[in-house]
């Protein structure tokens, strides 16, 4: 079998939620000592796209959309000792700083965010929920983020993520992080008022916009 | 009457409430702070709520209890006030003393935990966590209202926890969400038929949707809801979808608009009408004049 029909191979697998076929195609991939960055893009991550794809036209659902994303994970956890022994990394697309913000405690969103970057190859901080502007900013800093995502569901501490951007405004550093919002009562409207840089409908949206701002 | 009466009385259309949660936010609901905890902390305005609704003309009201689940609870670190939240929501509802003939709904809401592979969240721990929640509201409620559902798992654990310990009629809600092609779903992946289909052999009284989708898409889906099944039907849609402006949640569609589209659902055969986030009194009121001069 070549390379690009193994490829596909694994691309189906994230598709089909196949984790036990997955994992065999990440142990053949270090035995065979295939090119892993392409493996994981050309195979894994081409499934989880079209993962992301299949939610779009609403073929998927969250359950899907979290196997998909675990198995993927799981993938690349089997390739990482090798890729990081050869001193080759899977290339990061981009650092991201996620929380709920102060006064919610709603996770579920972010976390399903946050599997989606990850299994897209971006590194992703999780701080939790109920995390005050403050220290999301610190935090942002410290890690030298490229992308800070806060979360809401409730319209009542919508209001707290405006605070983000104040204190990076007051700090002059809002031009160092692209600032996204995320939740369900976030509209287009509220991220023109606190000047953030965008928001997403769901998961699959967030990983769009999270690309298009690197 | 009794709530099966009503549902028997082939002319009666059954006024349900409308939301609570973005009416609290009116009285300076501290952001964050659990609604059902107002019950505690600030009864009367939890009083005031409940009251305009039964003033506006509403049938029956439903108790201050979306989020008064263990497993909810739980999370919040509220666990200890299980009781003490679902009785002084009953104290609440009974003290504004509704007009009689009028009935009290037991709200029972999503545990906000989901099953693997999204969360951790277990058949028997849902069924418990609203089990508990059951057992307090059962001595003062006349029917049940589980709504905001978006995993068919969950609504048949919180049926059968509900009929472990109470007799009384069941409204069994889900949310759902309109996919590009393939028309409505939960997010969880049940179909619009799967739901019904699983809703009619739990054998609950009544099928019912609410929130997210606006009036305007409840049409659409209560045009296929009406065709799924004999039983009656409940519809609870959003006022449209919210928007913050100068930091207060506001509702852009009229409560005309919604009125017109709560007409076109009776007329395709809806039973029970009422209103999710973003109604007010004033939707129940304008509701009210609609049923009584058809």
């Amino acid at each position: 079998m070549d390379a690009e029909e193994i490829y596909k191979e694994m691309a189906d697998a994230i598709v089909n939620l196949d984790q036990e076929k997955a994992l065999n195609l990440a142990n053949q991939a270090l035995k065979e000592e295939m090119n892993l960055l392409k493996v994981i893009e050309k195979g894994f991550g081409e499934g989880i796209r079209k993962v992301g794809d299949l939610w779009d036209d609403g073929e998927f659902f969250l359950p899907e959309l979290m196997s998909g994303a675990q198995i993927m994970q799981k993938a690349v956890d089997v390739l990482t000792p090798q890729l990081q022994s050869s001193g080759s990394e899977r290339q990061s697309s981009g650092k991201v700083l996620l929380a709920t913000i102060e006064g919610d405690i709603h996770s579920i969103g972010k976390t399903i965010v946050a599997t989606m970057l990850r299994a897209n190859g971006f590194q992703v901080i999780d701080l939790g929920t109920d995390v005050k502007a403050e220290k999301i900013v610190d935090v942002a800093i410290n890690e030298n983020v490229d992308i800070i995502g806060v979360s809401t569901l409730l319209t009542t501490t919508m209001l707290n993520q405006k605070k983000v951007i104040e204190i990076l405004e007051q700090k002059n550093l809002r031009n160092n992080f692209k600032v996204i919002f995320g939740g369900a009562p976030v509209t287009q409207g509220w991220v023109d008022e606190c000047h953030a840089d965008g928001y997403a409908e769901n998961a699959v949206e967030s990983v769009k916009l999270a690309k298009s701002l690197m | 009457m009794s709530f099966t009466q009503w549902l028997g009385n082939v002319s009666k259309i059954i006024l349900f409430d409308g939301a609570m949660g973005t009416q609290l936010m009116n009285y300076n609901l501290e952001p964050g702070k659990l609604p059902d905890f107002l019950n505690i902390e600030g009864p009367e305005i939890v009083k005031k709520v409940l009251a305009s609704y039964y003033e506006s003309g509403a049938d029956m009201v439903q108790t201050c209890t979306f989020s008064a689940n263990l497993v909810n609870l739980e999370r919040q670190h509220l666990s200890e006030y299980l009781q003490k939240i679902n009785i002084e929501a009953l104290r609440n509802i009974k003290d504004i003393q509704p007009p009689r003939g009028k009935l009290i709904v037991g709200d029972i809401g999503p545990s906000g935990e989901f099953r693997p592979p999204v969360g951790e969240a277990s058949g028997d721990q849902w069924k418990n966590g609203f089990q508990q929640q059951v057992e307090v509201l059962e001595v003062g409620v006349d029917l049940w209202h589980i709504e905001t559902m978006s995993d068919l798992q969950e609504m048949s654990a919180a049926i059968h926890a509900i009929k472990e310990v109470s007799l009384k009629p069941i409204i069994a809600s889900m949310t759902y969400r309109k996919t590009k092609t393939r028309g409505f779903f939960t997010i969880m992946g049940d179909s619009l038929e799967t739901c019904v289909n699983t809703l009619e052999e739990e054998n609950v009284d009544v099928i019912g949707t609410n929130c997210t989708l606006g009036s305007d898409q409840m049409i659409e889906l209560t045009k296929e809801l009406v065709q799924l099944t004999d039983k009656p039907v409940s519809v609870k849609p959003n006022a449209g979808q919210p928007r913050l402006e100068g930091g207060i949640t506001v509702y852009d569609q009229s409560p005309d608009e919604f009125v017109n589209d709560i007409e076109q659902m009776i007329d395709l055969g809806v039973k029970i009408v009422g209103g999710c986030c973003g109604t007010t009194p004033t939707h129940i009121q304008k509701m009210r004049m609609l049923i009584d001069n058809r």
